[in-house]
């Protein structure tokens, strides 16, 4: 290609990024999540030669696993004119059995010995999760990933509920896999939609497993056809709840490995709605090891891996630090329930050097504060410093960014 | 005409976004696959990527993306002519308009300013390239080379930077730019500063594996009609040279006459017009729709308040000393096209008429200066003769920039300097 005339650029100097994560040196903290991106041996050595410093292979199964796939399967959460805000997927497991999968480990890992390897799975019976672990072993997979999280289809005896949304069908069955599992790691993938995730954590730990991967998609709706009253994805006129994945995740995410990494000592792998270094750096700060991509790689390519690992040099070099362990868990003593925050009253300025005068902080403040924002002839508005408590909403609505939070003494 | 009597604003230079704009303008990119920008950009520098880089905050990133690809990132990030090359391909331009992407450029160099551009060479092959003349050719061809792991001696007479440095105007391009980028390439590459003759290329050509030559144009087409010789003539090189470094001994008077139709010529006019001409009247034989100028800068001409008379040709300059004024002819426009693609102006019997002015700026055009190039095979135009690989008629001799092509863009040489610094590398490897 004309473009590739003098060489793909790549991203350019880029500091050693590698570390240990469960015994297992990998290049940086960029790895694939199980997902369409992982399916397909040809993606994954365009994503390795690419500087991907691992994947998670697409979910396998035993052989004779019925994989019963419904198109189409992708669907778009537009926000303000962003396509995949939010993406959603009715999508299953790998339609791959654990012989196809098997044979792609080991070919992976003759020819990247490097990177690391991981397979993921999912079963019902104790006989099939143990058998897919020690294949696996045997392959050569480095790491094993259990989805006891996929919020579409079902494959077991429970149908609309996920192994993970049970205490005691995670422990047992975690207790299986590792059990099984001989020299290699066992993660599992949990999902965030429990009612207390630490118990579901707890329960990983117990049973011996040795990390936990935070989190799967969560389970959405879509959105509807407000003509046809069709939810999306439409198939002939019926539709059914997706997996949400993409930017609008991430929050929630961040919060599911926070309250994981405050509560187990097990190393939690982070995945689910980071789009950038920045929110893999917000992952890792919150105590996940490494970060898994899927939605971004869908969108944009494995090509964003350049700018991953760019981004992540640039910003240790400005930090300060030296390996990407450095940054795990530095989020987290910051970390307070509501109780024991600090009450200091602070207050709202605005620059009036920078504000351009929309106003758009005057009705935020009026019909969803305090009314504690005063308008003028100059169309600067003014802080009410009687009226205004700090709620901290007007600096989010501002555009220019000039409105500050300032300590009142 | 009713002139307006207006100060000319101080630059039209481009003006670099703060962090706001850049990340507003940075969304409105698709991120397009081998994008058409980037097939657009004549040194290939990977566009949807370094902006992508800007829109996740991580700017030394983008900077290096466009460094590692443009030696003098920062000067085509002022100058590069916005209306060719990347952003008319832009794919955002089917939707509504185009990226800013000169200005996201900009702004991703700009903000490289703390730190040091590092890059990734090649092993050292112990082969020794020269590379005579500093300006975009020579400079893009000496970066490229030394990245491909060969030792580069760089000749050229005074500082490098070519024609941005002697004759870009400092209110299109601040000299900062130019030096900031100037300076990061110095340890690319032994410069050696002294006039290049005769000898001295023959002895070059003997201790180098091969030799680049990229010393332009330099030297200015006359009008070839009586009265060039009076004192208030000035060739064009020669009045923008003055103009930077010296404005004040510049004398020109208040009504200046711009011979020539091309970029040149409006720089000249737009800085006679800042020197504190009140009249400044551009005189082309042609049309307006056959001049070879960017639309940006005709406007901006226009906007300072320059005047243009269109199909009129000087045959002299009259004056005693100093000009008084110019005899001017009409011209019409034949069927017949010259090389040039351009119908040929034939001159209109009768028609004469004379303009006033105190000076007169002969812009229609330059030449290869360096006399001792006898060696080296010519075009009919006079330029260095080259095949596709930047070769010429000498073996071992490659020569690429504005004196192969002519007047053309600082981009425009800068990658034939680099395209030529592969083909050296391939022609050098080879010899063994």
């Amino acid at each position: 290609m004309k473009s590739e005339q003098y060489g793909s650029a790549g991203p350019g100097p880029v500091r050693d990024l590698s570390y240990e994560l469960l015994g297992i040196q990998i290049e940086n903290p960029f790895i694939l999540a199980a997902g369409p991106s992982t399916d397909d041996i040809d993606m994954v050595r365009r994503a390795f030669s690419m500087g991907w410093a691992g994947a998670v292979l697409k979910t396998t199964s035993v052989e004779g696993t019925r994989v019963d796939l419904a198109y189409p399967m992708m669907s778009s959460f537009n926000h303000d004119g962003k396509l995949l805000f939010g993406m959603g997927n009715i999508d299953l497991i790998s339609a791959h059995h654990i012989d196809r999968v098997e044979s792609t480990v080991r070919t992976l890992k003759t020819e990247f010995p490097g990177k690391l390897v991981a397979a993921s799975i999912m079963a019902g019976k104790k006989e099939d999760w143990q058998s897919l672990v020690v294949r696996l072993e045997n392959a050569g997979a480095d790491l094993i990933e259990c989805s006891f999280s996929c919020p579409q289809g079902n494959i077991g005896e429970d149908p609309g509920k996920m192994l993970a949304q049970s205490v005691a069908a995670t422990e047992i069955t975690a207790r299986w896999v590792k059990e099984a599992a001989r020299r290699i790691p066992v993660s599992i993938k949990i999902t965030p939609q429990v009612t207390d995730i630490v118990d579901v954590a707890q329960a990983v730990q117990r049973s011996g497993a040795d990390a936990l991967t935070a989190s799967n998609s969560v389970q959405a709706l879509m959105g509807i056809d407000i003509y046809s009253f069709v939810p999306n994805p439409p198939l002939g006129g019926k539709s059914t709840y997706s997996g949400l994945t993409g930017p609008a995740i991430k929050p929630m995410t961040l919060r599911t490995i926070a309250e994981i990494a405050r509560h187990v000592t097990i190393p939690v792998l982070g995945t689910g709605g980071a789009s950038s270094w920045r929110d893999a750096v917000e992952f890792m700060s919150v105590g996940a090891r490494c970060v898994q991509f899927c939605t971004l790689v869908m969108h944009h390519g494995f090509r964003v891996i350049d700018d991953l690992r760019s981004g992540l040099s640039n910003y240790m070099d400005d930090m300060g630090f030296s390996s990407p362990l450095d940054i795990v868990g530095k989020a987290l003593p910051h970390l307070a329930v509501h109780d024991d925050l600090p009450r200091r009253r602070v207050r709202s300025m605005i620059d009036e050097s920078r504000c351009i005068g929309c106003e758009v902080c005057y009705v935020a403040c009026r019909d969803g504060g305090h009314a504690a924002i005063d308008r003028r002839e100059s169309r600067i508005p003014v802080v009410n410093t009687e009226r205004c408590v700090g709620c901290g909403l007007c600096p989010h609505v501002c555009p220019e960014a000039c409105i500050a939070l300032v300590g009142v003494d | 005409m009713q002139r307006e009597e207006t100060t000319p604003p101080n630059k039209t230079a481009p003006d670099v976004f703060n962090n706001r704009r850049a990340q507003v303008e940075a969304e409105r990119c698709l991120y397009c696959f081998d994008a058409p920008c980037t097939s657009a950009c004549p040194v290939h520098i990977d566009i949807p990527a370094f902006i992508a880089m800007i829109r996740s905050g991580n700017a030394p990133g983008a900077a290096w993306l466009v460094r590692n690809a443009n030696a003098l990132a920062g000067t085509c990030g002022r100058i590069c002519p916005s209306e060719v090359y990347c952003q008319p391909a832009c794919t955002r331009a089917k939707q509504d308009a185009p990226v800013l992407i000169r200005e996201l450029h900009l702004y991703a160099t700009r903000s490289e300013r703390a730190r040091e551009f590092h890059t990734v060479t090649s092993p050292r092959t112990g082969k020794r390239v020269a590379v005579l003349g500093a300006g975009p050719a020579g400079l893009g061809c000496a970066v490229e080379l030394s990245k491909l792991g060969h030792h580069v001696d760089l000749y050229n007479d005074g500082p490098p930077g070519g024609v941005p440095l002697k004759s870009i105007p400092p209110f299109r391009l601040p000299e900062e730019d130019l030096i900031h980028d100037t300076g990061i390439l110095g340890r690319f590459f032994t410069a050696h500063d002294g006039t290049i003759d005769a000898p001295m290329f023959g002895g070059i050509t003997g201790n180098h594996d091969a030799v680049f030559v990229a010393v332009g144009l330099g030297r200015d087409r006359p009008l070839g009609i009586p009265g060039e010789e009076l004192e208030s003539v000035f060739p064009v090189l020669e009045f923008l040279e003055t103009a930077k470094k010296r404005p004040h001994t510049l004398s020109i008077g208040s009504r200046v006459i711009v011979v020539g139709g091309g970029n040149v010529s409006l720089d000249a006019a737009a800085t006679a017009r800042r020197l504190g001409a009140a009249e400044v009247t551009l005189l082309y034989r042609r049309g307006e729709q056959q001049m070879l100028v960017w639309s940006a800068e005709l406007g901006e001409a226009r906007r300072l308040g320059v005047e243009f008379r269109f199909h009129a040709k000087p045959f002299e300059i009259v004056g005693r000393g100093r000009v008084e004024g110019v005899r001017c002819r009409t011209m019409h426009l034949s069927a017949e096209n010259d090389d040039s693609g351009r119908p040929v102006p034939v001159e209109v019997p009768g028609s004469d008429f004379l303009l006033p002015a105190d000076s007169v700026v002969v812009a229609i055009g330059q030449d290869v200066r360096a006399e001792w190039l006898t060696g080296l095979g010519r075009t009919k135009k006079g330029f260095i003769s080259v095949d596709g690989n930047f070769q010429s008629s000498m073996s071992g001799v490659f020569a690429g920039g504005d004196a192969v092509s002519g007047e053309g863009t600082v981009v425009r040489s800068l990658a034939q300097g680099k395209q030529a610094a592969h083909a050296i590398h391939e022609y050098i490897m080879r010899k063994g």
